[in-house]
């Protein structure tokens, strides 16, 4: 700690010091501060913070010159926001690296974030959103021997919190783009992948045999021909028991993942239908942790919705097991139509369906098997099913609008790990319009109405926001969401939030106050719990 | 470029898997139990079970902690502590988990620790890991147990229990095997096993669920001693006068009055079922270095 910050003072001093003709490199960096108070609001069951006040910020400094480069971020959870982890705690410096290439090899040490395929093996990555952050501690290789050929390899430990797992992680991929490597000229691309993944762990465990070295390998194939691309990734996870003393607490069975998608566009229109299927999936940095620990990313097969009441209830991936389709369509009207008018008219659908694999997934022990149907869809539990429809309509110079109509299907006590027959299946109906208005230059305003229709889980709401925009420095925004469906008539309650900001060059301002309601809050299919909270917010970012 | 070659070559290599083939269970446990009834004092381990009745996960966790016990003999012992108002509240008139088996003293620990916040099953091992990693998930209490089972033991404790008839006494005696520094307490509990009422597993409702090593009550939190530094070979004894109805009532009384939708049906206490734990516990780490057990009635 103390070599970097004498290591980074130098360089300061050095740029300082000497004319700006020699070449010194180049610093950069980026600041966040997410700062919130924390009041009690026993309707909505908002607990207040004994600090009043939760601030999580984080602050990347990099620095690079020529092939050179090197970078550390700090962090600081003074403590840390209610939706995160009492783990993140205090401040430190978690993420430091220094990478060079030469002659096309890529060495790394220190820490990284890498992706094999999909990250169906392996994903390490951050997302503050999530309060997830896995990034490894250790070696990466990279190196293309010719055109068209990448290698890469690493090793490491992936970090949760402020500590690394017991597990070490090694990992190797190769991908090949035959037509760049052959060196010829085709309509269609290929390209090939191939990855593995092993854990290692010492097996302590008295009572039963555990693989020590626990690999998973994956398999990826890309073709594209004009509009068509095609993309496919198959994956096997070895045993994994967790190392429970009990019988039943060891699965010993192989997992597996498959993604399959097929696109097709043109200037207008494009088209998109994929399919997976997962089993038994799981990845773990470390045997018999929790989810914290998590190293592999099973991509979402549903629409990653941007809109409140669209997004209140999202599909949150079953790593364990899952068959999930998805059709995705967008048409954009030809201007000068009728339908199309002056701008044309763009319009997307949206089909996706996940449900359970056929009697749970795979499970292996001295006492039981069990090995799921390949494909078998007529009869399993539904998680989740979304059918939507979206037009985006430009009317004129100062008009936009946009409309949204879907229906969704989403399984409560499976997707939020709750006891089977707690919330049963919530199905919804939601309409949403959005329409913008620009008042004269620089200045927009934006309403948004959204209805939301359901028979189950908190029932039915209205949400209702209003923004203005003054380009380019400031906004404002006020909004409502209203539980007025709720079955229990104390629980019909208004959620008020407002906001404003000020944009000034690379800095931010934001402060709020309103209220969150406790939900699940996703990324990709990756999911987390956030508790209902009353306050006030103030966010800064920074960067240079 | 060869080295390069050689490199990749060595990563593709250590990146290898381990396949494990069935039987996967290894015929004689790996591990023979330490004798702990000879007069040798044994480093022993508390895992306490926070748990809830509605807790349809937390049988699972009752079946590691057994298993544990039964690779490691009487070197474990367990407590489970019911808590937190979703899985451990009685179900009033529903017919069915209507027992109340929280304590007052299973919500303070719970409070203090900050476990059930976090999500039931969970437990600590000896407390290791305060104020940050304490909390463990249950496949996380091997690895602790496997930790702790390595350690040396400072204090040695002797339970002498005379009860009869619901009244008595019970002795407990400490010595010290090393000389240490710092501040120690010594805690005296009662748990029970055995009883058959209604609990949630799985996807099932079980009303014959054996429940074991349940908190009933605390006799004693206080410090061992006032000084702060102690000499191989010292010697205390603490006798607690115990009125098993008195403390029943008292768990009646804490259900009824004071425990969020508590019903005050917390009674039914059976003598010949429980067992008096004790353990010295330090004050700054939390840490408990040594524990014991021994049936409430002979």
């Amino acid at each position: 700690m103390k070599k970097i910050i004498f290591l980074f003072s130098t360089l300061s001093i050095s740029f300082l010091g000497f004319s700006q003709e020699v070449n010194f490199g180049e610093i950069h960096g980026d600041f966040d501060l997410n700062m919130q108070s924390y009041q009690e609001d026993n309707l909505i069951g908002a607990e207040p913070a004994d600090e009043i006040i939760l601030n999580n910020a984080y602050l990347n400094i990099n620095y690079t010159k020529g092939d050179f480069s090197a970078g550390l971020r700090y962090e600081s959870y003074l403590n840390a926001l209610s939706d995160f982890d009492d783990d993140y705690k205090g401040n430190g410096i978690p993420f430091r690296y220094a990478t060079y290439t030469i002659d096309g090899l890529e060495v790394t040490a220190g820490n990284y974030y890498e992706q094999i395929g999909s990250g169906l093996i392996f994903r390490s990555y951050e997302n503050k959103g999530l309060g997830v952050d896995n990034a490894m501690d250790g070696v990466r290789l990279k190196y293309s021997p010719v055109k068209g050929v990448y290698l890469k390899t690493f090793i490491g430990k992936s970090r949760t919190y402020f500590t690394y797992s017991d597990g070490i992680i090694r990992g190797a991929d190769g991908e090949v783009n035959l037509n760049e490597a052959l060196n010829f000229n085709s309509k269609t691309k290929i390209i090939i992948g191939q990855g593995i993944v092993s854990r290692f762990q010492l097996d302590n465990n008295p009572k039963f045999k555990l693989p020590q070295n626990v690999a998973a390998y994956s398999s990826r194939l890309n073709i594209i021909n004009g509009g068509w691309n095609y993309s496919g990734e198959y994956a096997i996870k070895l045993n994994d028991p967790i190392g429970s003393l009990t019988s039943e607490g060891n699965n010993y069975a192989n997992g597996n993942a498959l993604m399959s998608s097929l696109t097709y566009s043109q200037r207008g229109f494009g088209i998109v239908a994929e399919m997976h299927r997962v089993d038994h999936m799981e990845f773990r940095s470390e045997r018999a942790q929790e989810k914290q620990y998590i190293i592999n990313y099973i991509p979402t097969l549903t629409k990653q919705h941007t809109y409140t009441l669209l997004a209140l209830n999202p599909c949150a991936t079953q790593p364990e097991g899952e068959f999930g389709t998805q059709l995705d369509i967008f048409y954009k009207i030809k201007k000068g139509t009728i339908l199309g008018g002056k701008y044309g008219t763009k319009i997307s659908f949206n089909f996706s369906r996940i449900s359970a694999l056929n009697g749970g997934n795979s499970f292996l022990n001295d006492n039981t098997e069990h090995t799921p149907m390949l494909i078998s869809i007529k009869g399993e539990e539904l998680y989740f099913n979304d059918i939507n429809l979206e037009i985006y309509k430009k009317i004129n110079k100062k008009i936009k609008v946009t409309g949204v109509l879907a229906k969704q299907a989403y399984n409560k006590d499976v997707l939020e790990g709750k006891t089977p027959g707690t919330y049963g299946t919530v199905n919804s109906t939601i309409a949403i319009a959005d329409i913008s208005y620009k008042i004269k230059k620089g200045h927009t305003v934006r309403v948004e109405l959204q209805e939301l229709l359901a028979d189950g889980g908190d029932g039915s709401w209205s949400m209702g926001l209003i923004e203005y925009t003054i380009s380019p420095h400031w906004f404002f925004a006020a909004q409502d969401m209203y539980n007025w469906g709720n079955h229990d008539v104390k629980k019909q309650l208004h959620y008020v939030n407002i906001n404003c900001g000020f944009l000034s060059g690379s800095n931010r301002f934001s402060i709020g106050y309103g209220k969150k309601r406790a939900g699940i809050f996703c990324v990709g299919g990756v999911c987390k719990e956030v508790p209902s909270s009353n306050g006030f917010s103030l966010t800064i970012s920074s960067s240079f | 470029m060869k080295n390069i070659i050689t490199l990749f070559s060595f990563i593709l290599i250590i990146t290898s898997c381990d396949v494990v083939e069935g039987p996967y269970l290894i015929d004689d446990g790996g591990i023979t139990p330490v004798d702990t009834s000879s007069n040798t004092y044994v480093k022993k381990v508390l895992i306490e079970d926070f748990t809830g009745h509605t807790c349809p996960n937390c049988p699972a966790a009752a079946r590691e902690l057994e298993a544990i016990h039964d690779v490691y003999g009487t070197q474990i012992i367990g407590m489970a502590l019911h808590v937190s108002t979703g899985f451990a509240s009685p179900w009033t008139g529903a017919g069915k988990f209507e027992y109340d088996f929280r304590t007052k003293w299973g919500t303070d620990w719970d409070n203090f620790f900050d476990i059930s916040n976090s999500g039931l099953p969970r437990g600590m091992v000896n407390r290791i890991g305060y104020p940050n990693e304490h909390k463990l998930g249950k496949n996380e209490w091997l690895a602790a147990v496997i930790t702790e089972l390595e350690k040396g033991i400072d204090f040695g404790i002797r339970i002498a229990s005379d009860i009869s008839g619901g009244n008595g006494t019970i002795t407990i005696n400490t010595e010290l095997l090393n000389d240490v520094n710092g501040d120690y307490k010594l805690v005296v509990c009662l748990t029970e096993s055995n009883i058959i009422n209604w609990q949630k597993d799985g996807q099932t409702e079980n009303e014959f669920y054996e429940h074991n090593h349940a908190l009933r009550t605390v006799l004693l939190d206080e410090s061992l001693s006032t000084s702060s530094s102690y000499t191989a070979g010292n010697k205390f004894e603490r006798a607690i006068t115990v009125s098993l109805s008195s403390l029943e009532q008292y768990n009646i009384d804490y259900s009824e009055n004071t425990a969020i939708n508590g019903s005050g049906n917390a009674g039914g206490w059976v003598a010949e079922n429980m067992s008096v734990v004790a353990y010295i516990y330090n004050t700054i780490t939390k840490e408990i270095v040594q524990v014991e057990e021994a049936h409430l009635t002979n």
